[in-house]
């Protein structure tokens, strides 16, 4: 009876670890993401939070409170899935309501608006979160989950939590820094003052080019006297390398303050060089001596002077300042020979590998200077079974090319990572959808105006078309850089008619992205496109990892049996007859040694009494009695195309009459009032 | 006829050669014995009546003294009959001149021809060649009809395909007699022009004579294209005589003589020889060289490849080519190779120069539309958008407008789907048609745009018409995809299904089309199942099968008591069903043996299948579907048949239609097609029999089984007897096929344009997998990809000069 069900459910939770096949860590954008999917499917999980709210990453950041993913709400279309392509805040869900517009209509939202349009995710879909849950420490636990280790789990209070998956949702939090003599005098974008009334008349040196290092600045910019933003690399357009990531044109402003010499300016060095040290009173007046004959000026505007680390010996390094320490000293045309009222480092995030222990250990990526865990191209923890890392922290996928560490790119992968946990441990294989192979090229085309996943995760996942003779199945979004794994991950075989993937690309020439000759439009040439444009490959069999490893440098995928590139659209709808889809039609007649041309049912009829048999587009539709008849316009705009034969009587005039008589007649009689004993 | 090609092409060869050096004798006048021996031989002879001669005849006679000496060669007797001396009773009229002249096959009269036809010695010898040679040349209008002959003869022959725009004229000579020739080693085809452009073939601003050959016999798969061959010079005997030599020989002959010794075929040929020299090291590549200028010059050049390393080549080292042209005593040319362009030009100065299909030009093709639902609807973008008296709906009205009207028939679409956009026609005339019924909501769904009403709707295929009925299930269309049957689908789908009939009376008007009158009018075909009662276990299967067949036929259902007296009178077992068919408005009755809804279902669809159907566009594949050969009467256009011999069109429907009626056509559907309602019959036909036949003509179709067509004999009178000892005959494999069912596979329907060769070509490289090796170069490059400002650091340089200078790297940029 229910009673005692629910009876013994209390009793399981009073004197039981808490135990769940599934424990998602952290309750940010991946973390409901994941809760979603894991709820859809009705699997026993929880997902664990150290905070009262979701999302209260974003009660800080980005600290001047501006987001810089697009939300764009008026899209001139009504396709939600083709929304989703310009929507880069809301989560996936089968609830066409719980899109993030309902928070926000702004372009570029206020960060407040995120925290709470995931809560209104989390209640409106019930998703099981625990507040207040700060684990602290991960071990691999004994119990086995299908086969496997699981992992368990400690709070702040002690309390253990047996997972058999573990879905770290956790991402970025531990600012980056850099340790340098001086280091210490650094601010950090997490604690500065986002007054800019604080900054007035100051000059500010940031450490970083990112796009917090320019919101930063830009905060600041009519307030503060001078800023200077030094990092290693040259700063990285977003507007040109594609990469969402690298500086939006939202927070250049600086840009131009710098190109048109108004009092500030970017710099490039090394961060371990450096060396900041501060000159206080007390220090000046012990050298003001030296200053009057000194080369070195110092008119006490500031105090922090940057400094190179080789140029402080270790006597220095106590001493921490003397002229002869700084870089003007040596050079009188140094760039950052002035002083600072303020340095400020805006290096980033990473992420936080502390509380994992012992053989739950992550490793490092080599990507992004180790700030990121490695994992395998299914998301799965190198060397750490069952333990998934999703959301921003499993960015060192497409760290710098795809949209892998971002909301609106990490919810695809999300549901990849699901569908392949659903194969793996539930043994439900990644949906497909099955059609008829005359359906092929308008369900690519389908695909190619509409999709969303594919769309933004460019390059990372792809949609998989699994040929099978007279019909295919279609498996969306699958993760390409799997693609060895593929029969494995998905349950799904691939034939001897061989397989296609569908993937969006940027093209590879990426330089002068405004200049003229950036677009290609004939579509013999599009393979040279640079914007974003489907590119199909054709594989008889599934490359092997050896392939995959060794696939033409900047390639997503290794060297196919075909490729086609479809040509780049100014307006990404791939839909012209002759530079879209012919070609299209060509190349998958090819892969698959068909005619795929479309006929009318006269011509069907033709073909079946001449040929053994006709082409598929009348053997699937014709002949079961679905043919296209068309009209007497369609026909002859055909046969004055010389693409169907011209009869040498065609259609005489009694026909026309009898037919018109049909619908005449048929019209009338019914317009005049039969009842039809419904 | 092959048999003296050899011999008699080599004579006419002499004999064009020593033109006009034969001394002409005189024309024949045949005596009554020789007359009446000539008639007995079998020999065919062109024969003039007549006994006065007026100038005009004069000329003519002139004409054809002329021809008897060209005609000879052909074994033909050119004659005159003195009507006067010998008054043969059908040819010697009283008419004052007679202007006719005869050609014979021993006693048979073949033709009858004007003098004004055949008012020259070309038009006479072009006219009764052609007459002779009915059988062999062909003659097409459309470029569909040529297709269907090189499909005929791809991988057994070669065509010569000849344009003459007027006949009688010294081209049209010059092909038949090349005919007569070759006719049976060539298939020879003639056209007037005018409908070729689709080949590539014909230069539209040159309507006059041209001839072509095309290269059938080396074609191995039928979806290859015959490549041609174009004769560049005019139209004489001699030159076609020489082209199609030179179509046979070798496209590269080799010789390790000196080119002075060269005999080849080529060089008893009025061709220029091209002489290439090559050395055992370069042979390979210098016999690319050679079959690419023997293809360019294939029908003008002979060329020859000649092997320097022999000892009998004497041609000095410093050459690489000579040439030789065809005139007199010409001598040899050597000259040095080049370019394969420099070479084609030699040859080719004062002749026209032809574009050459390269490459660039079979791409330029690619951006035509070459799929014929594509392109029409193409044609038709300007009112693509216009959707008409259909209703467009959307996420928001979707719902709505099917729940709230009692049937909405909707059709979910995407834009670049063609077909959708040909249905889309389609189903605006239905709107139009039923616009005045206010039950009935047309409307469509773009797929495109309202990608969540399609997803939910469960929409796997474009275009989709779907039934929605208020408080019913949604019933998908499987139909044919136009006006007509639309209509009738929801036209009869609006009647009950099944019609429940409660009274003998009800049976009754429900078969005769009383009830339901307007869907009567629609469906050729009523059904009435009958059970014994409502209790019976049919029942449900019936109302089952009812809801599946809705739209297709018109169902009712009666079940009572008096049933079992229908039963009766119709000599069946109860559960049966009456079948009404309306064009004779007979009634058949079936027993049924009830097991499942669906088996139910067949059952009376294959009810409801005529015996002997008129075959239409539409119908055709309930038909096939029996997979039996077919039977095929092709019936013509009333008023367009051949009057006099034969069959008479209604004799031979009637008498195969008792046929079908029996059961000894069981192992075939037998059918008709009216040519007229279904002019794709014509086309099918031809492809059958090459051409088309006497109407009407009966045709077996083995399309399932063997792939041959068979052809009922036209001259033989059509009857039950015959045509079933015809089929037996077919059976026992005692007759010949007169054609095949197309057994070709439909592959691409054009080469794909190859990115990745592309990619190879243009940037090496760019699409090769990495070999290991580049692989570990490529990490490092992409170590310094993820980290530039690292590499440009250099801390080494530092270290000894801190004093003179700060590092570079911490220069500003504009350094």
């Amino acid at each position: 009876s229910p009673r005692i069900q629910t009876d013994f459910g209390l009793v399981s939770l009073l004197f039981c670890t808490h135990r769940h096949d599934y424990c998602v860590l952290g309750a940010g954008p991946a973390g409901l993401q994941m809760g979603y999917f894991l709820s859809q499917t009705q699997r026993d999980y929880i997902i664990l939070e150290r905070n009262s709210g979701p999302g209260s990453f974003f009660n800080v950041y980005p600290r001047h409170r501006k987001l810089i993913s697009i939300n764009k709400v008026y899209t001139g279309r009504r396709n939600p899935e083709f929304n989703l392509r310009h929507d880069w805040n809301s989560l996936l869900s089968d609830r066409p309501d719980l899109l993030f517009k309902r928070v926000s209509t702004q372009l570029y939202p206020r960060a407040d608006a995120l925290p709470r349009y995931l809560s209104l995710f989390a209640e409106e879909l019930g998703l099981r979160i625990k507040y207040g849950v700060d684990i602290g420490k991960i071990h691999v636990s004994e119990p086995a989950f299908h086969g496997g280790h699981g992992y368990r789990l400690t709070d702040q209070n002690g309390l253990e939590y047996t997972c058999g998956i573990l879905l770290v949702c956790t991402g970025l939090w531990v600012p980056q820094e850099v340790n340098f003599f001086g280091s210490e005098l650094v601010e950090g974008y997490e604690s500065i003052p986002v007054d800019p009334e604080e900054y007035r008349g100051q000059a500010v040196l940031i450490l970083g080019k990112g796009n917090s290092a320019f919101e930063t600045a830009q905060s600041i910019l009519g307030r503060a006297s001078r800023i200077h933003l030094y990092s290693p690399s040259p700063v990285r357009l977003a507007w040109q390398t594609h990469y969402v990531g690298d500086l939006r044109a939202v927070n250049n402003e600086l840009l131009d303050t710098y190109q048109l010499k108004s009092l500030d300016g970017l710099v490039e060095g090394g961060l371990e060089e450096i060396a900041i040290v501060r000159y206080d009173s007390e220090e000046r007046n012990k050298s003001s001596r030296r200053k009057k004959h000194g080369s070195v000026e110092m008119k006490g505007r500031g105090q922090l002077y940057l400094t190179l680390d080789e140029l402080l010996d270790n006597q220095n390094k106590t001493l921490a300042f003397s002229p002869m320490t700084l870089p003007g000293y040596h050079n009188d045309n140094f760039s950052l020979r002035q002083p600072y009222d303020r340095v400020i480092r805006c290096l980033g995030f990473r992420f936080n590998f502390s509380i994992f222990e012992g053989a739950a250990s992550l490793l490092h990526s080599g990507m992004a200077r180790g700030r990121l865990p490695a994992v395998t191209a299914w998301y799965e923890g190198k060397g750490t079974p069952g333990l998934f890392v999703l959301g921003t922290a499993s960015h060192s996928r497409d760290y710098r090319s795809s949209a892998g560490g971002f909301i609106h790119g990490f919810r695809y992968t999300i549901r990849a990572v699901h569908w392949i946990l659903e194969q793996r441990y539930h043994n439900r294989a990644w949906p497909t959808t099955k059609l008829q192979t005359t359906q092929l090229l308008s369900w690519l085309l389908r695909r190619v105006n509409e999709a969303s996943g594919p769309y933004q995760m460019f390059g990372v996942l792809g949609d998989i078309v699994l040929l099978r003779g007279s019909h295919f199945e279609y498996l969306e979004e699958f993760p390409l850089q799997a693609l060895a794994q593929f029969s494995t991950l998905s349950g799904h075989r691939v034939t001897k008619s061989g397989m296609l993937v569908l993937v969006m690309q940027y093209g590879l020439n990426r330089t002068d992205t405004l200049g003229s000759g950036r677009a290609e439009s004939e579509w013999t040439w599009a393979w040279r496109s640079n914007f974003l444009h489907p590119v199909l490959y054709y594989y008889s069999t599934i490359p092997t990892e050896q392939e995959m490893k060794h696939r033409p440098a900047g390639w997503p995928l290794p060297r196919p049996k075909a490729i086609h590139h479809m040509i780049e659209d100014f307006l990404t709808e791939w839909d012209g007859p002759m530079s879209h889809i012919q070609p299209l039609r060509r190349f998958l007649e090819h892969c698959l040694q068909t005619d795929l041309r479309a006929f009318y049912a006269e011509s069907c009829f033709r073909f079946s009494l001449t040929y053994r048999e006709p082409p598929i587009f009348c053997r699937l539709g014709y002949l079961k009695k679905q043919g296209v008849i068309g009209n007497r316009k369609l026909w002859q705009h055909a046969r004055e195309a010389g693409l169907m034969p011209t009869h040498h009587d065609s259609g005489t005039p009694k026909e026309d009459m009898s037919f018109q008589n049909y619908i005449t007649k048929a019209a009338a009689s019914v317009a005049s009032g039969m009842n039809f004993h419904l | 006829m092959s048999r003296y090609v050899v011999s008699l092409s080599l004579c006419l060869c002499i004999k064009w050669i020593l033109c006009g050096t034969v001394s002409v004798p005189k024309l024949t006048e045949l005596t009554e014995d020789s007359f009446a021996r000539t008639l007995r031989s079998g020999k065919t002879s062109f024969l003039y009546f007549g006994n006065q001669v007026s100038p005009t005849i004069g000329l003519f006679l002139e004409q054809l003294e002329k021809s008897a000496d060209a005609l000879q060669d052909y074994g033909i007797l050119v004659a005159k009959v003195n009507c006067s001396k010998i008054p043969v009773l059908k040819y010697c009229t009283n008419e004052k001149v007679m202007k006719k002249a005869y050609l014979f096959r021993g006693s048979d009269l073949l033709k009858t021809f004007g003098t004004d036809t055949v008012f020259d010695v070309n038009a006479i010898v072009a006219h009764v060649l052609f007459t002779v040679l009915f059988d062999e040349v062909k003659s097409v209008e459309t470029q569909e009809e040529l297709r269907n002959i090189e499909r005929a003869v791809k991988g057994r022959a070669d065509i010569v395909l000849a344009q003459l725009p007027m006949l009688g004229l010294p081209e049209h000579r010059a092909v038949m007699e090349a005919a007569f020739v070759y006719g049976a080693k060539h298939q020879f085809v003639l056209t007037k022009g005018g409908s070729l452009e689709r080949l590539g073939i014909e230069d539209p601003d040159s309507p006059g004579s041209h001839l072509w050959f095309l290269h059938c016999r080396e074609v191995l798969r039928q979806s290859d294209p015959c490549q041609h061959t174009t004769l560049k010079k005019p139209l004489t005997t001699l030159n076609v005589y020489t082209f199609l030599q030179l179509m046979e020989t070798p496209l590269v002959t080799e010789a390790s003589v000196d080119p002075s010794d060269v005999k080849t075929v080529g060089s008893h040929l009025h061709a220029p020889l091209l002489f290439l020299f090559s050395q055992r090291e370069t042979l390979a590549l210098d016999r690319v060289t050679a079959e690419t200028l023997g293809w360019r010059l294939r029908g003008e050049v002979a060329v020859v490849l000649i092997h320097r390393d022999s000892a009998d080549v004497r041609t000095p080292v410093e050459y690489n080519a000579a040439y030789r042209l065809p005139a007199e005593g010409s001598v040899i040319k050597y000259f040095n190779l080049k370019s394969i362009e420099e070479v084609v030009n030699l040859f080719r100065e004062d002749t026209v120069q032809e574009e050459e299909e390269d490459i660039d030009e079979d791409w330029a093709v690619l951006d035509v539309l070459d799929d014929e639902v594509v392109e029409s609807v193409y044609r038709d973008r300007d009112v693509e958008l216009d959707v008409g008296l259909v209703t467009e709906l959307t996420s928001d009205t979707f719902s709505k407008a099917v729940q709230e009207s009692n049937t909405a028939v909707v059709l979910f679409f995407v834009r670049w789907d063609a077909a959708s956009l040909a249905v889309m026609q389609s189903f605006k005339e239905v709107a139009d048609a039923l616009e005045d019924i206010a039950d009935v909501q047309l409307a469509c769904v773009d797929c495109g745009e309202w990608t969540d009403v399609c997803s939910s709707q469960l929409i796997a295929a474009f275009p989709t018409v779907r039934m929605y009925w208020s408080g019913g299930l949604p019933h998908t269309y499987t139909g044919m995809l136009g006006t007509e049957s639309l209509l009738k689908y929801i036209m009869l789908s609006l009647a009950a299904a099944p019609v429940l009939l409660s009274s003998s009376q009800e049976v009754q008007s429900f078969l005769q089309g009383d009830l339901f009158h307007t869907q009567a009018t629609l469906s050729p075909t009523r059904v009435v199942g009958l059970l014994s009662s409502s209790q019976d276990s049919g029942w449900p299967m019936f109302e089952g099968a009812a809801q599946a067949l809705r739209g297709e036929t018109l169902l009712g259902l009666f079940a009572d008591q008096q049933a079992e007296q229908w039963a009766k009178d119709h000599n069946v077992k109860l559960p049966a069903i009456l079948v009404f068919r309306a064009p004779d408005s007979t009634i058949k009755a079936h027993s049924l043996q009830l097991s499942s809804t669906e088996q139910l279902v067949s059952d009376i669809q294959k009810l409801l299948l005529d015996t002997f159907p008129e075959l239409t566009v539409e119908n055709l594949p309930l038909y096939l579907e029996l997979r039996k050969p077919l039977l095929l009467l092709f019936l013509g256009p009333e008023g367009d048949e051949e009057q006099g011999q034969g069959l008479d069109r209604r004799d031979a429907r009637e008498e195969l239609h008792r046929l079908a009626d029996t059961s000894l056509l069981d192992t075939y559907v037998p059918c008709w097609v009216h040519l007229g309602r279904t002019p794709a019959g014509r086309a099918v036909l031809e492809s059958y029999l090459g051409s088309i036949p006497q109407l009407p003509a009966l045709v077996l179709s083995q399309l399932a089984s063997g792939g041959e067509v068979f052809h009922f004999p036209s001259e033989s009178p059509l009857n039950s007897d015959t045509v079933l000892q015809w089929l037996h005959r077919v059976e026992r494999k005692e007759e010949q096929p007169a054609g095949l069912v197309l057994d070709e596979k439909w592959g691409p329907s054009v080469p794909f344009y190859d990115f990745l060769s592309i990619m190879d070509q243009e940037v090496p490289g760019y699409a090769a997998q990495k070999t290991p090796k580049m692989t570990k170069n490529m990490v490092g490059e992409k170590g310094s990809d993820e980290e530039p400002g690292h590499s440009n650091r250099t801390p080494s340089t530092k270290k000894h000069m801190p004093q003179q200078e700060v590092p570079t790297s911490h220069q500003h940029s504009e350094f």
